[in-house]
């Protein structure tokens, strides 16, 4: 437990470090928010297009979707910041052997590579999250108390766990393939199906995404609760992250006994 | 002539097939993206018993034939020129005996191959899981395939003008979002374009990007009428000239113009 805490206080000072570079990329950043927001905007056109002829999906109205895309947002935006390291480990350490420098350090190699890189852009998200999630909380009328502010944080950092685990997970595939991201992106994107309500799906995907990659834990139930639809289902999310975790370190140490260096 | 740029062609393709595993995972998330789409106007069908005014077969079809397409309008070769924009190889291409437009025309063949490819296999695949409407004659299919063809030169001189206003910032990677993002909205990738506002489908139709998605996917479907095929093919052919010039005045301007990365 003492050691899981140390490589968590490593873990925030390498982010302290890291905030620092926004100042060092000023333009690319400017770009990559421009085109964070234009991605965006594809996806919210689709849902003014669907609400254009239904008034509510699945019981869901305009509003109450909006807000479970924005509490995904902010999840996204938090997952986005903190994991990007995971789509380097393939390309930037396992191909030009500058893994084994990592494996000298006495640290978790996990802690190193997540903390080594952050993605900014992803910020983005998190701010559109929480742009949205306020504006439709204060749309459907639902009262704004500390208690529903605790809720949101607590479970948006829970949500984001969430995903960072099943990232984690899939960015072992690089130890055989040198390219981890398309792998850990493709399984990522199966975090859109959560954006909907799930009773729109059939039974195949509804254990998708909450058995097998458990992605309805990270903005779905959570939201659910916000509106007083489910109440229970939201504190199981803590139990998936911590369970997640424990997979995904268990096999990422299973995976690093295998590691066999490229030799470069 | 032909034959370099069937070469450079090949080439590009080979590229790919170095990582097969890629290949699944295309066509995989390919599926996702349409999966979500086509759940979401399945409920609103079962619920209205209408999904924006087409069956749900038919608004099921549209958007298995939107992904199985839509890679010929997205995909390119703007990574490529940036890429040897950055590393000052781009140096070797405008050395090239073959023009810098026939060259990279060449390797946006081979991209287009692999389109092909995975389209095919993603349409395959999904008439496995879905039922597709088949069009009602060959000819509507033939159709489909010429204005698919016609839109390759417009999809290929928008990125070549994106492609090289890298010459100036060094950097595309904004503009290439941007020029996806138009193309995604105006389209009819996101949804079929007559769910759209009224003052945006007045736009999209003097804009090419509809006969990118929307309209071969339509004609399958049955719903244009020969008249508008006829407006829709000139439209095409003028754009496809306008786009040509703009991007031949823009190289000319830029090349003069360019710092080249030593590399």
């Amino acid at each position: 437990m003492k050691q899981v805490l140390h490589n968590i206080s490593l873990y925030l000072s390498f982010l302290k470090i890291s905030l620092k570079e926004i100042l060092i990329y000023r333009v690319d950043c400017i770009v990559g928010i421009f085109s964070e927001l234009v991605v965006e905007g594809v996806s919210l056109i689709f849902i003014f297009i669907v609400f254009r002829n239904t008034d509510n999906l699945a019981g869901w109205n305009f509003q109450q979707i909006l807000l479970l895309y924005g509490v995904t947002r902010i999840s996204l935006g938090i997952v986005g910041y903190c994991f990007d390291g995971l789509y380097d480990i393939g390309p930037k350490y396992m191909r030009n052997g500058d893994f084994d420098k990592i494996l000298l350090r006495p640290v978790h190699p996990l802690v190193s590579i997540i903390g080594a890189s952050k993605e900014f852009v992803a910020l983005t998200d998190f701010f559109i999250g929480i742009g949205i999630t306020i504006y439709m909380l204060i749309q459907l009328a639902i009262p704004i108390t500390f208690l529903l502010i605790f809720k949101i944080v607590f479970f948006s950092i829970v949500g984001a766990l969430i995903i960072g685990a099943i990232n984690t997970i899939f960015s072992i595939s690089s130890f055989w393939t040198y390219r981890s991201n398309e792998v850990i992106w493709s399984f990522y994107r199966i975090y859109t199906f959560a954006q909907y309500p799930i009773d729109i799906y059939n039974a195949f995907i509804k254990i998708i995404i909450t058995v097998i990659l458990p992605f309805a834990f990270v903005a779905y139930y959570p939201t659910m609760e916000y509106l007083g639809f489910n109440k229970y289902m939201i504190y199981l999310s803590p139990v998936v992250a911590i369970v997640l975790w424990i997979i995904a370190i268990k096999l990422w140490n299973l995976a690093l006994n295998k590691y066999r260096s490229t030799g470069t | 002539m032909i034959r370099t740029m069937l070469a450079l062609g090949k080439l590009q393709l080979q590229r790919y097939n170095i990582y097969k595993m890629n290949f699944y995972l295309f066509t995989l998330n390919r599926i996702i993206e349409i999966l979500v789409y086509i759940f979401v106007w399945q409920a609103i069908y079962y619920q209205t018993g209408d999904a924006g005014g087409f069956t749900i077969q038919e608004m099921t079809t549209y958007y298995i034939l939107v992904i199985t397409i839509s890679s010929f309008a997205l995909w390119g070769v703007n990574e490529d020129m940036a890429h040897s924009i950055r590393n000052g190889q781009i140096n070797r291409e405008l050395l090239n005996p073959i023009s810098y437009f026939k060259y990279y025309f060449g390797i946006y063949l081979g991209e287009l191959a692999f389109a092909i490819i995975i389209g095919g296999a993603t349409f395959i695949i999904c008439s496995f899981l879905f039922e597709i409407v088949l069009p009602q004659n060959l000819i509507n299919v033939l159709l489909s395939m010429f204005i698919i063809i016609l839109g390759v030169p417009i999809t290929f001189f928008f990125q070549m003008i994106v492609g090289i206003a890298g010459f100036y910032t060094d950097s595309i990677w904004g503009m290439q979002i941007l020029r996806k993002a138009i193309i995604q909205i105006f389209s009819g990738i996101i949804a079929p374009i007559t769910l759209f506002p009224m003052w945006f489908q007045e736009l999209s139709k003097w804009l090419p990007f509809k006969e990118l998605i929307y309209t071969p996917v339509s004609i399958w479907l049955g719903d244009i009428s020969m008249n508008d095929i006829v407006f829709i093919i000139l439209k095409q052919a003028i754009w496809g000239i306008i786009l040509y010039f703009i991007a031949k005045k823009f190289f000319n301007h830029a090349i003069k113009n360019i710092t080249i990365n030593g590399g």
